[in-house]
Parts: structure tokens; C-alpha cells; sequence
């Protein structure tokens, strides 16, 4: 193991042993649901980007894998309620297998018509799930969480701690495929899909590799969604939010890296968290929107991009 | 990569100094505060502001009379934006960082529901304001909901459109049941479906169409023309209701008895694009200017709702959801003054073993906080001549037909005869 992945696999762990230790210090669950948000983006942004800013692939259909892990989830907990990392592992193998076959059906699309492609399978999803009646239907269903759960004083504090897990997991994903033959191959394909084929980069198998690691993490993202919610409907869990700011939050954050969706995504999401309950919701979406437009033409690589021209020019000066 | 940490920890702390800034100063002390989420934005955010202003009337009715126990009362809403995953971030903000008193709901059930285990949890006394059947999971005994469904809401619902029907002669056989493809609509029609079958009417139609998305109701009217029932029965949300009130207008589709669980006729600004479309159809409805439902305040709290809504562009009249809005927090108020506490439990057993007197009558809670005896109105459009917003306001127009008890009119059978 090279220095480098050991600092990294250190931090991680240091950061998910700081997540349980908050839990035992801070009271107020409002922190802990806000914060819940935004880790769930992180894990969102992160896994859009494995395909979209690695691969170059945009995908609109965040909502669908999202939405096929909590519904996944939901199916189990009617059925026998199991342990939430059963649900997290049972999303994730759905949601995984569901962008497995989507790109083997798809990525012969190129560039917009891919993307028209994801949003379609969000649609049909949302339509095959509103007529579902097992699982509620259009009329959505109510889920109990359990009552306690050993070593948190409640169950807020246990999402909190298993989404914090969950975005440090999905960050060092991005981080050990970005560092590996897989993030360079990647990269070949999203700079010049026929060029990367000539020298020999084996594009169809690191493709659906990359919707089939983007689609599970965001089933994973999801399957605990109908606890944070407690009530689940489609037209809530497929909104068009998520495929919005998991693409927003790469885009401002910077796409060709792991810190990118990581740092936008830690931005946006607390910058919507503070507008939800302080400004009006129209600047909710107008601080996305902004961001958005500001970025693609000032900023295209992102504040990750913007620091390293900064950093470079800083650098030249100091020469 | 050591520089850009820094300069992510910078941002870091620039959005916790932002943060910091726009959380509210210490209020004044001695306040009662009262929170909720509300859809102020989104598909439910006009009705959610007029929700808003009835609660801003009640608040002001109430500190004019110097308040509850003396403390003047304060609103803490947060937008939810219609959106359900806002809610329990809106609910925890509400109780551990503004430290709110008493929590209320948002509008509508699927805002409610994500809300009720944070008051379960906390074991406080929750209001609903028009969820249908949202405690039916959790079962949670100091939930009460103002939405006169009754206990059994999906089938009550439409019950007193079937017992209307049986009374005719000679009486009706055979109807045909039509859906939106949504959870509200498919409710009413699950209910009306059982009702059908306990009333022997014969379904010779039963279908749903797809919405959101669908805009030219002929075709589906032609099939159930085809049908030749001689009830019809439509559970619609507003843009649905009037497409279908027009296409059987065009087609000349003419049940004995036609309406039942359309949403949006009860609108100012849908009564008015339709006027005369409107007459003989049979709906359901929650408050009408009739004599028989002049309950006590009614008419003092639409004077003052009706002198601010244009100002705010909400629904003129605000017959269907203001006057529940204001009912949700006046059982509340009136529980704290019977009671004379703040204390949850008390002021629960008292909202669960009495009857409150409202602007929306007599309400008294049941099992699963649903009303005990349903009083959804069924009202016959009658005698519409224009499109004028005071053709609405006048007595005769919107007669209540069920139950017994609020009759004020009679029913003009069959539907064309109505027209």
C-alpha cells in the first residue's frame, strides 16, 4: 500500500469514528437530519460522477436508482422488516444491477441521447412504482422505524452515523477508482471514446462498470430513505431534485476529481439546509440555479478546477 | 492538495458564520409558539398560503383578546415546498433549535405523515390539517385532524352519494366509477367501490386515467357514455375535474347522477371559469354560504379572510380549506384555555374527550383522531346563471344535500334536469 491510499483509508476511518462520537456528544436533532441531507448528496454527487465526470456519461435518471433502492427497501420492510444493512446491501445490488442492464442497453447512446435515455427509465420507473399497490402505490405508504437501536439514543442519530459511513465509503470508491488503470481508462473514454478504443482501453466493460458502481451506490443512498422520511411516495422519491443537484454539485464542485462532487456537494447542500429554514424555498432553487449557470461560464472545472488555476498562478508568481 | 483543504475549510467556516447570522435572536420571552411546515411553494403552495393566512387570522383574533393564558401567541412556519423529505428536517428544527412550544401540520397527508413520529416521539399533541387516514400506521392518540372525513375516511368519503342515489325512484342500477391515477383520487374511488357494492349498484365502468398528463377527456367520457350508467362517479384533482365537467358537456353524457369526489370545484377561480357547466352535478363538499352552516365566527373570519386574500392573489371566497385551517389551531387554543396549561397529555385528553365548538361546527375526535362521525357535504350545484365571482357567495347556489342533519335544498334528479 502506497502512502498516499494509507493517509486516505486513515482519514476515512478517522472521519466515520468522528461521526459515532458526535453522536454521543450533540443533542439536537436537527443537525443531525440537516446533516443527513447533505451526506445523502454526497453519496448522491459522488456516485453521478463515477459516470458522468469520470466516464463523461450524463445521467439524468439519479431519481430512478435512488428511487429503486428505497423501494427496494420499502419491499423488504413489508415483507419482514430486516436489518437496515440487509436493505442497504439489498438496494444496492438492485440498484447496481439496474444500471448494469441500462447500460447495457444504452451506452451505445452517445452524449444527449444517453442522457434522454436515463430520464426516460426515471418516467417509466416512476409509472411501474405508482401502479405497485404492494408497495403503495401513487398513494405512497407509511414505514415505521424501529423504536431504538443499540448504542444511539435514537434512530436519527443511527441515520446519521450509517449515511456519514456511507459517503466516506462512496468517497473513497471514487477515490480508489480515480487513482487506478479503471479511472484512467475512464478518463480515455470521456476525452476521446474512439482514440481510448484504438489503444486498447476495454471501453464497454469499464462503462458498464461505471453505471453499475454509480446505479449501486445510488440504491445505497437510498434504501434508507423511507426511514428518514417515514412516508414514501413516488412522486417524492423520484423528484427531479435529485438528478438536479447530484448533477449540479459535481458541476460546481469540479468533475474530473473525487474532491469535486464532494466539496459541492458539502456547499450546495448546506447552502439549501440554511436556505429551507432561514430564506424563502423560490432561493432555494434559485441558489442551485445560479450556482449552476455561474459555474458552467466562469468556473467549468468547478471550484476544484478554479483553486488549481489560482494555485498555479499563485504559483508562477512565487517562480 | 494542502491548499485547496485550506481553502475548503475556509468555505467551511463562511457557511457556518452565514449560518450563524441568520439564526433568529433570542425571542421575546412569554411567547406561546406554535410550529409547522407549510407548502408554500410547489403544486399545493396556493392553497398551502391561504392555509397560512387563516392561521395568521386565528393568531391575531387571539392576541386582540390578549392572547393564550396570557402569553401572545407566535407562528414558526418553514416553507416544506410540498415535498415530504423536507419535513422531518423542518419539524427538529422547529423543536430543538427554535424550541416551539406546540407543533401543528402542514397541509395535505403525505406532509402530514412524515411529521407524526417527531410529535410521537416527543409525545406532543399534533393537529393534522386534511390528511385522509394519516394515523391509520402509527395509531398515535394525540393526533387529531380537522378534515371531516370521518372514521372510516376512505369510505365515508363518498357515502352520502350513494345513499342520495338509493333514495331515488325509481332507484338507480348500475355506475360507472372513473379515476385519477393518483392517491387521493384512487382513495375516493376504492371507497365509492366498496360503496357501490354494499348499495347493489352494478359497475359497468371502472377505469383510471393517467395524471398527471392527461388533458382531452372525450375519449374516456365516450367510453362511459357507452356504458350508459346511471351513476357517475369521479375522483379528479382540479385540472382533471374541469376537462371532464366540459367533455361531458360536449359529449352530452348524461348520468342520473354525476360527480361525487372531484377536487377543484370547490375553487373560486374553477367556479368561475365553469358557471353554468357547474349545475346539477353532485359533489363533495366541506362549507358552502348556506343558513344551515352558519356556524359560530364563520361568517366574521371570511370577512377578514376575504378583505386580504386578493391582496395576496389566494382564493377569493376561500370556502374549502381557510375555515380548517383556522378550526386546527382554534381547537388547539381553546384547549390550552379550558385546560389551563401547556401540558401535552392535559391538553391532549381534553381535545380527545370533547367536543369543540369551531367556525366549521361542532367537532368532535375519534378513534385514530379522525372525526367520529363523518360530515363530508354532499351539495348539488343549482340555479348558476354566470361566471360572476358573487354568483358563488349567494345562498341556493351550492345546496347541501347530505347529511340530513345540514340539508338545506333538495336534490334535482336526474342530472339533466339540473342542468
Amino acid at each position: 500500500m502506497n502512502k498516499e491510499r494509507k493517509i486516505f483509508l486513515i482519514v476515512a476511518a478517522v472521519l466515520i469514528v468522528g461521526s459515532f462520537l458526535i453522536t454521543t456528544h450533540m443533542e439536537n436533532r436537527f443537525y443531525y437530519k440537516a446533516a443527513y441531507v447533505v451526506l445523502q448528496y454526497v453519496v448522491l454527487a459522488t456516485a453521478w460522477n463515477i459516470l458522468g465526470g469520470y466516464t463523461g456519461y450524463v445521467n439524468f435518471g439519479t431519481a430512478a436508482f435512488f428511487a429503486m433502492g428505497a423501494y427496494t427497501a420499502v419491499a423488504l420492510i413489508k415483507t419482514w422488516k430486516p436489518p437496515l444493512y440487509v436493505l442497504l446491501v439489498t438496494g444496492g445490488l438492485v440498484s447496481g444491477l439496474l444500471g448494469l442492464g441500462i447500460g447495457y442497453l444504452t451506452l451505445r447512446l452517445r452524449g444527449v441521447f444517453f442522457s434522454i435515455a436515463t430520464l426516460a427509465l426515471a418516467v417509466v420507473l416512476q409509472m411501474i412504482v405508482s401502479n405497485w399497490d404492494y408497495v403503495g402505490g401513487g398513494a405512497g405508504t407509511a414505514v415505521l422505524k424501529p423504536r431504538s437501536v443499540p448504542m444511539f439514543s435514537n434512530y436519527d442519530e443511527f441515520l446519521f452515523f450509517v449515511m456519514a459511513a456511507l459517503a466516506v465509503v462512496s468517497v473513497a470508491i471514487a477515490w480508489l477508482i480515480e487513482k487506478s488503470w479503471i479511472g484512467r481508462g475512464m478518463a480515455a473514454i470521456r476525452d476521446n471514446e474512439e482514440a481510448a478504443e484504438c489503444m486498447g482501453v476495454p471501453i464497454l466493460k469499464l462503462k458498464l462498470f461505471a453505471t453499475t458502481v454509480s446505479g449501486a451506490l445510488m440504491g445505497i443512498a437510498g434504501a434508507p430513505f423511507s426511514y428518514f422520511v417515514v412516508y414514501i411516495e413516488p412522486t417524492s422519491a423520484f423528484h427531479l431534485d435529485y438528478a438536479v443537484n447530484s448533477l449540479a454539485m459535481p458541476m460546481i464542485g469540479g468533475t474530473t476529481t473525487w474532491l469535486g462532487p464532494l466539496v459541492g456537494a458539502v456547499l450546495v447542500g448546506t447552502a439549501q439546509q440554511i436556505a429551507t429554514v432561514t430564506l424563502s424555498s423560490e432561493m432555494n432553487l434559485l441558489i442551485v440555479g445560479s450556482l449552476l449557470v455561474g459555474f458552467v461560464v466562469f468556473a467549468p472545472d468547478g471550484l476544484v478546477g478554479l483553486f488549481g488555476k489560482v494555485r498555479a498562478r499563485f504559483a508562477g508568481k512565487e517562480a | 492538495m494542502g491548499r485547496i483543504i485550506r481553502h475548503v475549510i475556509l468555505g467551511f467556516a463562511l457557511l457556518l458564520a452565514v449560518s450563524i447570522a441568520f439564526t433568529p435572536a433570542a425571542q421575546a420571552a412569554k411567547e406561546v409558539k406554535i410550529g409547522f411546515s407549510m407548502a408554500l411553494t410547489g403544486p399545493l403552495g396556493p392553497a398551502g398560503k391561504a392555509a397560512l393566512l387563516a392561521m395568521e387570522i386565528w393568531r391575531d383574533d387571539v392576541n386582540a383578546k390578549g392572547g393564550l393564558l396570557g402569553r401572545k401567541v407566535k407562528l414558526v412556519y418553514y416553507d416544506d415546498q410540498t415535498k415530504p423529505a423536507n419535513v422531518p428536517g423542518i419539524y427538529a428544527k422547529l423543536l430543538d433549535v427554535d424550541k416551539v412550544d406546540f407543533i401543528v401540520s402542514g397541509y395535505g397527508t403525505n406532509l402530514i405523515v412524515p411529521a407524526l413520529p417527531i410529535a410521537m416521539e416527543r409525545g406532543m399533541v399534533f393537529m393534522g390539517l386534511f390528511g385522509l387516514d394519516a394515523n391509520a400506521k402509527f395509531k398515535y392518540n394525540n393526533y387529531f385532524q380537522i378534515m371531516p372525513a370521518g372514521p372510516d375516511p376512505i369510505v365515508d368519503w363518498s357515502v352520502g352519494f350513494f345513499e342520495l342515489a338509493a333514495k331515488q325512484k325509481p332507484r338507480p342500477k348500475t355506475i360507472a366509477l372513473l379515476s385519477a391515477d393518483s392517491e387521493f383520487a384512487r382513495n375516493a374511488v376504492n371507497g365509492a367501490r366498496r360503496n357501490a357494492k354494499k348499495y347493489g349498484f352494478k359497475v359497468v365502468y371502472d377505469q383510471r386515467y393517467p395524471f398527471p398528463g392527461t388533458s382531452d377527456f372525450t375519449p374516456i367520457l365516450r367510453a362511459v357514455k357507452a356504458a350508459n350508467p346511471d351513476l357517475f362517479y369521479v375522483g379528479s384533482y382540479p385540472g382533471g375535474s374541469v376537462g371532464i365537467v366540459k367533455a361531458a358537456h360536449e359529449i352530452g353524457l348524461e348520468p342520473k347522477l354525476f360527480g361525487g369526489g372531484m377536487v377543484g370545484l370547490q375553487y373560486t377561480a374553477i367556479q368561475m371559469n365553469l358557471g353554468k357547466l357547474l349545475n346539477g352535478i353532485t359533489n363533495y363538499w366541506f362549507w358552502a354560504p348556506e343558513k344551515t352552516l352558519k356556524f359560530p365566527g364563520i361568517e366574521a373570519f371570511l370577512a377578514k379572510y376575504q378583505k386580504e386574500a386578493p391582496k395576496q392573489k389566494l382564493d377569493p371566497l376561500g370556502y374549502y380549506l381557510p375555515p380548517f385551517a383556522y378550526a386546527y389551531v382554534q381547537v388547539l387554543g381553546q384547549a390550552i384555555e379550558a385546560t389551563k396549561s401547556f401540558d401535552q397529555a392535559k391538553i391532549g385528553a381534553y381535545i380527545r374527550n370533547n367536543t369543540h365548538s369551531t367556525v366549521v361546527g361542532n367537532v368532535k375526535f375519534g378513534k385514530n383522531g379522525e372525526w367520529a362521525t363523518s360530515r363530508t357535504f354532499q351539495v348539488q350545484l343549482q340555479d348558476i346563471t354566470s361566471n360572476k365571482m358573487s354568483e358563488f357567495s349567494k345562498e341556493g347556489k351550492m345546496v347541501v344535500l347530505y347529511p340530513e342533519e345540514f340539508k338545506s335544498g333538495n336534490l334535482i334528479y336526474p342530472y339533466a334536469k339540473g342542468k
